[in-house]
């Protein structure tokens, strides 16, 4: 893994993609391992029956998706300190989630030197169906 | 009876009251199974003795992921394994329909396989808007987690769902 350092980073800059695209046994995994059953995410009558048009990605695999874009990021010496996102719009099994991140602002204090980031998911359309932000520290060349 | 549904000031008084505090376990088993939910071949989420060579105590749980609460029968939501805990919120939700609305986390220390967590939770916000079917309910919650070896509060969570 590439380790990224503060002074490589500039305001306005695009970090790398990440491109998800779920299984529906992917979806099952993810239940698994998060503990949510809900039936709208493994149950297409189910979701149906709630007025969903089919299958739905869970909301919070999409934040987690998110996670893994920033952990990719920030490296082995890179700290999350905070990172969220509203789930704005649905993604749907076998499509592409497209999982973005654009530095906002860095700055340091206290020697530590802090990045601020808009993230998103985004579907084949080009909409933001999850957008969020992130606050992270990278470390220091000097 | 949902499109009658008001916030009263008696939902509002619960706004902060901490229900019973619960245990949330992260064990090698939980990690890894998280891991490969989000897709993820980071050998830090699988491999103990590289977590270990990399400076960690095991391996670190994925963004995102806080454990699991432990489940005991009638006291769990069975699809959502969130705990029934006593002393909290009780709002007597009208609504069928149930999606999530979002989840921003604070991270205060890395969490890895083996942390026992104590999750206290409260009610911090309520918002009754207009949708495309009706009313629609956002109720957020407000998490906290404490590691029961250290007593650090490791992180904190907002949650918040949509009901309609």
């Amino acid at each position: 893994m590439t380790q990224v350092y503060f002074e490589d980073v500039a305001e306005g800059a695009e970090i790398a993609q990440l491109k998800k695209n779920c299984s529906t046994q992917q979806l099952v995994l993810w239940a698994a391992g998060s503990g949510d059953f809900y039936q709208i995410h493994y149950d297409k009558d189910f979701a149906k029956g709630t007025g969903l048009p089919g299958l739905i990605v869970h909301g919070a695999l999409k934040n987690a998706f998110l996670g893994q874009l920033l952990h990719d990021w920030i490296g082995e010496r890179g700290t999350l300190r905070k990172f969220g996102c509203a789930y704005r719009g649905m993604d749907y099994p076998a499509q592409d989630i497209l999982c973005r991140g654009v530095v906002k602002k860095k700055y340091s204090d206290g020697g530590k030197h802090f990045v601020e980031l808009d993230v998103w998911t985004e579907n084949p359309e080009g909409k933001k169906t999850s957008p969020g932000t992130a606050l992270v520290t990278l470390p220091s060349k000097s | 009876m949902a499109d009658e549904f008001e916030i009263t000031d008696e939902m509002r008084a619960q706004f902060g009251v901490d229900g019973t505090p619960w245990t949330y376990e992260v064990t090698t088993t939980s990690v890894r199974m998280y891991a490969r939910g989000i897709g993820s071949d980071d050998p830090i989420h699988y491999d103990v003795d590289f977590a270990k060579s990399q400076g960690f105590r095991s391996i670190v749980a994925p963004l995102g992921y806080i454990g699991t609460p432990v489940f005991l029968p009638g006291k769990n939501d069975p699809t959502f394994g969130f705990p029934r805990r006593e002393g909290g919120p009780r709002l007597n939700i009208p609504f069928k329909g149930l999606l999530d609305g979002g989840t921003e986390t604070e991270y205060l220390d890395v969490i890895c396989a083996g942390d026992v967590l104590e999750e206290t939770s409260h009610l911090a916000d309520l918002k009754l808007r207009d949708g495309p079917r009706g009313k629609m309910l956002f109720v957020t919650n407000e998490a906290v987690y404490t590691d029961k070896a250290t007593g650090k509060v490791v992180a904190k969570q907002k949650l918040t769902s949509i009901h309609m």
